[in-house]
């Protein structure tokens, strides 16, 4: 049999396939299964504010997060600095709302099976002031996330989302894809990669081409 | 290292979860295209209820097929083709299925947005709806179908206003429900819909 990109693959070797072998294959689609649902119980836990329970998804030893224009944040302190004392201090009234709609994922486990790569997109519908006044936009964006196994779990350990446009339900994203910054004083340094539409930046696959590995 | 009893558990895990995601996408696509004797067929015949944005509760299999075959079909078959322009995309998304530990039941929660047309107080109106499912699932002679399917909805407001300007068009009452909805708080209550599951790293 050809040795392809999946040569490893046991299911593409002769058979009789080991039980180990079997238990690789077994735990890697678990892996997958666990971190698609931690990306969602991410978003799940955004929407109706509980910060904290975001915080907690995120390893001690987690790099990074980076949301729209907000900034960098570094180490697990700064993800809780962005996300329960920055996002999380505005006190809010019950009609501002985020709807965070997490599509079209892909998971890639790496080798060792205690890291991981995602990629997400995103559609929100949202209803917040902006310059003081109440509005409703439409955002889309990318996740490009890493993720690492520790103690059987599957942790965050590095977020990032970038927003494609953030405009007005009544505008549009060619209209104004952009209602403004979001930079958060707090920061450790500015956003790594904050090029909205129109700029024609495409966030870079932490995947290469399935077929031709390119 | 496992067994190979252990292994072929956790096969079967994922083979459940996978067809539960199916049932869900399914249920969506049988109603898309209005084929409601097909979402019906999709519940078991010992289904707990539907209840579904300010419709109303409806209970076990005979309320199911009166919601969606009488109610929500209007017991047209084949549809008639002067309602053509009648439309639902229910677009499923965020899928977190849980299986109990028995592996005979599950939980599973989603998300949705819905582009819809169809008549409100008499004209013909477009729109954007979105919502949350909280739903059981039920494991019978091998196959899974729904126990009970809760649609929360979030807001039903139009194409041309925006959920802040116009949360809601209107209710949506049934002729005949079993019990009024359990539990419809549509934006701008701040209702949180509760999830069925635990944080997976705290437990909470």
């Amino acid at each position: 049999m050809n040795e392809g990109p999946h040569g490893d693959h046991p299911l593409e070797r002769e058979l009789p396939v080991t039980i180990a072998e079997l238990e690789k294959q077994v735990i890697l689609m678990e892996d997958i299964q666990e971190i698609e649902n931690l990306q969602k119980i991410y978003g799940y836990y955004f929407e109706i504010g509980n910060y904290q329970g975001v915080v907690d998804l995120f390893s001690e030893d987690a790099e990074s997060a980076e949301i729209e224009s907000c900034g960098l944040f570094l180490g697990k302190a700064g993800v809780k600095k962005m996300y329960v004392d920055t996002i999380g201090s505005n006190k809010y009234e019950s009609w501002v709302r985020f709807c965070i709609q997490m599509m079209g994922g892909v998971v890639d486990v790496d080798p060792g099976g205690k890291t991981a790569k995602g990629r997400w997109q995103t559609w929100l519908c949202e209803a917040m002031p902006v310059g003081g006044i109440p509005r409703q936009q439409w955002l889309h964006g990318y996740y490009e996330n890493e993720f690492v196994k520790e103690q059987g779990r599957w942790l965050f350990k590095k977020l990032h989302w970038n927003v494609t446009f953030y405009t007005s339900f009544e505008a549009g994203w060619v209209r104004i894809p952009l209602l403004g910054l979001l930079t958060m004083k707090m920061a450790d340094a500015p956003p790594t990669a904050f090029h909205p539409y129109p700029s024609g930046y495409h966030v870079p696959f932490h995947y290469k081409h399935p077929i031709t590995g390119e | 290292m496992m067994n190979l009893e252990d292994l072929e558990k956790q096969v079967i895990r994922m083979e459940d979860i996978q067809e539960i995601e199916n049932l869900q996408r399914r249920y969506g696509y049988y109603f898309d295209t209005r084929n409601f004797q097909a979402v019906v067929d999709l519940f078991s015949d010992n289904a707990d209820s539907a209840d579904l944005e300010s419709f109303g509760l409806f209970r076990g299999k005979e309320g199911i097929r009166r919601l969606y075959w009488n109610d929500i079909g209007r017991g047209v078959r084949p549809r008639d083709p002067s309602e053509s322009w009648i439309s639902t995309a229910v677009i499923q998304i965020g899928g977190v299925v849980n299986l109990d530990p028995c592996g005979v039941t599950a939980r599973g929660r989603w998300q949705t947005w819905l582009a819809e047309t169809f008549l409100y107080g008499g004209v013909p109106r477009q729109y954007w709806v979105h919502g949350y499912y909280e739903n059981e699932y039920v494991k019978e002679r091998g196959k899974w179908f729904f126990k009970k399917l809760f649609w929360n909805v979030t807001f039903f407001t139009m194409f041309e206003t925006g959920w802040l300007t116009q949360p809601l068009v209107g209710l949506l009452p049934m002729a005949n429900p079993d019990g009024p909805p359990t539990a419809f708080y549509p934006y701008p209550s701040g209702y949180k819909f509760p999830y069925h599951y635990n944080h997976p790293v705290t437990g909470e």
